[in-house]
């Protein structure tokens, strides 16, 4: 059995075949989980937001009509439902209804306060975590992901040229945000 | 290169991602520019950092899990697009409502106060019941800058203004789940919102389709 493309199964998945998009959630789904699971840094969260993906593609599918590639729109989409669901967080964050979210609070966070308990990993998930959602988007899909600039600029609707200060500036504030724990402990 | 082209292409050089003959320019660049090696040796610092983090696997079982889960949520797909006409008719009626009564409001006689021009762009745009619009009358009037760089003056515009939450949340949940990505800075947004308002925004959020 030959190995069909992304565009031949939605095309299939759009002439009734259901069984293509089966293929296209086992197919993606550890892209998507872990895109995620970079923006959350929570394996729920990011669970919830590879069942919120496979499902607005599935409503999609029969709309897609290959102006992008699939992997392309497949990302957005995992992009998008991924700060949507930080976005709703900070707004819990606000509504101070965290603690049922487990998220710390502002003071607590502060590098200087906890320096001595962190790991460097887990300080490197913060830094990525505070970044804005432009930059932490351009930053996870070029560190992590090594997506073409060409690609990510499809992904984010962005000037090249604005994805790559977006990048620089992100790693940037990472190092600064390490660097000053640092200097705090 | 230009200095700026460098400087934005220092981490992929660092990380490899460059041609051979974009990693000479940087490479010579680097030699007499003391301030991208500054860049340079930041961004080599931070790289050095990154480099702790690692890829976070859930177990290979959880993967099997993925597909059934979606497939029991599709069954409900029809009762859920039931639902989201639902919710989307309770948003937008009271917002029609409250942009109604906004206009009697406005055609009483604060129309001939000193505010008049003002009044008359903000008519204009809540006749066609678009929130775009709304926000983007607002801003222009009272903020003169864009509806996405500059959120806190726009919300503060539209709350001092109009004084009509309506317009706060339809303005905030268009920016919240617009399908652009932007640098955003919704905890100066929040903090121009009481607790109902956050709250409402919060409930508008959960209940809407983003894409």
């Amino acid at each position: 059995m030959s190995v069909s493309n992304d565009l031949e199964l939605v095309e299939s998945f759009q002439k009734g075949n259901e069984a293509s998009f089966n293929e296209l959630v086992r197919r993606y789904q550890e892209k998507v989980y872990w895109i995620a699971h970079r923006f959350v840094n929570d394996h729920d969260q990011a669970d919830d937001i590879v069942q919120e993906v496979f499902l607005k593609v599935y409503r999609a599918l029969n709309d897609f009509r290959g102006d992008s590639g699939v992997y392309t729109w497949l990302y957005r989409i995992t992009v998008n439902v991924s700060l949507n669901t930080i976005r709703k967080q900070r707004i819990k964050d606000f509504l101070r209804i965290d603690e049922l979210f487990d998220y710390p609070s502002e003071e607590s966070e502060r590098p200087d306060k906890q320096y001595e308990q962190r790991e460097q990993k887990q300080l490197i998930e913060e830094a990525i975590q505070r970044l804005p959602e432009k930059q932490k988007a351009v930053f996870i899909l070029r560190y992590y992901e090594e997506l073409p600039y060409e690609d990510i600029s499809k992904i984010l609707k962005t000037t090249i040229g604005g994805l790559k200060a977006n990048y620089f500036h992100a790693v940037k504030k990472i190092g600064e945000f390490v660097n000053r724990a640092h200097r705090a402990h | 290169m230009r200095t700026e082209h460098i400087k934005y292409s220092l981490m992929d050089y660092i990380t490899d991602h460059l041609d051979e003959y974009d990693r000479d320019q940087v490479r010579l660049h680097l030699q007499q520019c003391s301030e991208c090696q500054n860049h340079y040796n930041e961004l080599i610092a931070a790289y050095d950092a990154l480099r702790h983090t690692q890829k976070v696997l859930p177990s290979p079982a959880y993967y099997s899990t993925i597909l059934p889960r979606v497939q029991e949520r599709l069954m409900g797909h029809r009762d859920s697009l039931w639902s989201d006409r639902k919710i989307t008719s309770r948003l937008i009626l009271p917002f029609a409502v409250s942009a109604l009564l906004l206009i009697l409001l406005i055609r009483t006689p604060s129309d001939f106060s000193s505010g008049h021009e003002q009044t008359d762009a903000l008519f204009q745009a809540v006749k066609d019941y678009s929130a775009d619009e709304v926000v983007q009358a607002v801003s222009n009037e009272y903020a003169g800058s864009s509806v996405l760089s500059n959120q806190e003056v726009v919300s503060e515009g539209i709350a001092e203004h109009l004084q009509g939450d309506h317009f706060i949340r339809e303005a905030l949940m268009k920016q919240i789940e617009s399908d652009e990505i932007v640098d955003m800075d919704i905890e100066g947004v929040l903090s121009g919102l009481n607790r109902e308002q956050a709250e409402q925004l919060l409930s508008g959020l959960t209940g809407r389709e983003m894409l």
